[in-house]
């Protein structure tokens, strides 16, 4: 960590190894496991296979936020899918917490980037919804909505309605939602996208203080290299189509300090926002050529 | 003089409130200019009484159709003594029954197509079938098959309620965010869970629009079908009164059928809009 807390690799060459360490310094578990994960899908309007994803590899550890980003088209979102269960895939596998992922289930929460939140619902059921597929009792699933109404900010609003809320209210409201079934990983995809840059500011400031509290292991996938770079302790760089895993850098810097008016004078940061970047960018000029 | 006018316009208006002391009146004044013209012919003598009969000959049918009523049993009873509640009942009867039947077998194969690409393929083409005849056109056949009676009014109302909400419900589940049923999936959600909690609700706007479309059409098909197919209700009433001339027993059913569905879009359908798709802001609506 001596350069700037950043590790670089050429992804072809080292990125196993970078897996290694990773496991080295973390002795647990992995959460999250992908192993030689490639893609194809027919193109909706052409019928012709497209390649998404070639041969993705990559371990969640328990309370790490792992950001993705890559040219549009990359796959990410094709990741996040195949990984949330609700795109099937056939070669390679999937796991979490060792089971390998066949469909949705409650043990990956996900953060969509649309409203998704049931406009039928208030915001209380809305959150209590995954308590009360699994039949959690009324009383404890009331207790357990309310603590995460707290947490993400939205106490005094539990009975309106989504049409009721601000675009940034809604999406804290989709997070404690996601975080009230306690999930095992939750992924994030471009949660923050449709929302105002100054909400959006206060929403990754919010997300950072709800992974340290509850400790969550989080994938996210944005597009956004200051918002990957700010939120992530590693972030994949993902080459343009075929998504493959192209770099993957470090950002070591804890939460605490993590924040807006610390983090645009934090070298660490800078370096890695510039890192991400200018890998980012390289993709970007690739698929444009093509 | 004028302060009293204007106290007393003020106390109607904190009553009702403005908005809605202004719908009710702009509302009512194509009716008050209908019933101008009418009596209007009455006194000017435009027209005969037989063509259009005088407002109070109209008001006395209730009571000359009522007279041989044998009470409170009688009338409950649907006795035939009792013509106008006798008639008025039956209809009212019949509409309740088809709803109970028609609407949530509608819905429910709505839904159904509108998930799977495969059953919708199977039964749409019926259905644009069954549309494209239109209820009354299903009268002599049903008379045919089922005679004379309610098996008739019954049966042309539930062709008519049932695709009309088919089709309705499949366009409503259609309409919904596939991100919606994605988020209870992902939660662990069963497929029924899906159906409840996201179709369901989802496709409302849709459903209650053709909750109001079917009862509108259904209650116009009910009427013709009781006119040729039925031995009661108001249609039955209708058509029998012209034939013998009982112009005014004519005008008190149409009256009638009129009121009692401007009543039921207004406290039954109307309500339930507002309880659910605008508490869900799933509509705009001026206010």
């Amino acid at each position: 960590m001596d350069d700037g807390g950043r590790e670089v690799a050429r992804a072809r060459h080292c990125c196993n190894e970078i897996i290694i360490t990773g496991a080295a310094m973390n002795s647990m578990t992995p959460k999250l496991v992908v192993e030689g994960l490639t893609h194809y899908y027919p193109d909706e309007y052409t019928g012709e296979s497209v390649h998404a994803l070639e041969d993705i590899n990559l371990e969640l550890y328990e309370g790490e936020l792992v950001s993705v980003v890559g040219p549009s088209g990359c796959g990410k979102s094709t990741l996040l899918n195949i990984l949330a269960g609700l795109l099937p895939y056939k070669i390679g596998t999937a796991s979490v917490d060792g089971n390998v992922i066949h469909g949705p289930g409650p043990d990956r929460g996900v953060v969509f980037q649309e409203h998704a939140i049931l406009p039928w619902r208030t915001v209380a059921k809305n959150i209590g919804h995954g308590l009360e597929i699994r039949r959690v009792p009324q009383a404890e699933r009331e207790k357990r909505v309310q603590e995460f109404i707290d947490l993400v900010g939205l106490t005094g609003f539990e009975d309106k309605f989504p049409h009721e809320l601000s675009g940034g209210m809604k999406q804290r409201c989709q997070v404690a939602r996601t975080l009230c079934s306690d999930p095992v990983v939750m992924l994030m995809d471009e949660p923050f996208a449709a929302v105002d840059a100054q909400t959006r500011i206060t929403l990754q400031e919010e997300l950072n203080r709800i992974a340290m509290a509850t400790h969550k292991t989080i994938l996210f996938i944005t597009h956004s290299v200051e918002e990957a770079a700010f939120l992530a302790d590693r972030c994949l760089v993902f080459s343009a189509r075929p998504g493959r895993l192209k770099e993957i850098v470090k950002i070591d810097i804890p939460r605490e300090q993590r924040n807006w008016t610390n983090m645009n004078d934090n070298a660490i940061f800078i370096s890695a926002r510039d890192r991400i970047l200018a890998s980012v960018r390289e993709e970007v000029s690739i698929a444009v050529e093509e | 003089m004028t302060t009293a006018v204007g106290n007393l316009s003020i106390a109607v208006q904190r009553r009702f409130g403005r908005q809605r002391l202004r719908k009710i009146i702009l509302g009512s004044i194509p009716f008050a200019v209908m019933i101008a013209i009418w009596h209007a012919n009455t006194v000017f003598d435009w027209l005969p009484p037989v063509f259009i009969p005088p407002i109070g000959d109209v008001w006395e049918a209730i009571f000359f159709l009522q007279e041989d009523c044998a009470g409170f049993v009688a009338l409950v009873m649907l006795d035939n003594s009792c013509l106008i509640t006798t008639h008025v009942f039956s209809s009212i009867g019949r509409v309740i029954l088809a709803a109970i039947v028609g609407l949530p077998l509608g819905i429910a194969f709505g839904i159904l197509c509108g998930m799977s690409r495969t059953l919708s393929k199977f039964l749409e083409p019926v259905g644009v079938f069954a549309n494209s005849i239109s209820g009354i056109a299903w009268i002599p056949l049903a008379i045919v098959w089922f005679g004379v009676g309610w098996v008739t009014t019954l049966f042309i109302m539930l062709n008519t309620i049932f695709w009309l909400m088919f089709f309705n419900s499949m366009l409503g589940v259609r309409s919904v965010a596939k991100v919606y049923e994605e988020s209870v999936l992902t939660m662990g959600g069963s497929r029924w869970d899906v159906i409840k909690q996201v179709y369901l609700p989802g496709a409302m706007p849709s459903i209650i629009t053709g909750m109001r479309m079917s009862m509108g059409f259904g209650w116009r098909a009910l009427i013709a079908a009781e006119m040729i197919g039925g031995d009661s209700g108001l249609g039955f009433m209708i058509f029998t009164s012209a034939a013998e001339f009982k112009i005014e027993e004519v005008f008190l059913g149409v009256i009638f059928i009129s009121i009692i569905f401007m009543a039921t879009d207004k406290y039954l359908l109307a309500p339930l809009e507002k309880w659910t798709v605008e508490r869900w802001g799933l509509v705009w609506r001026p206010t």
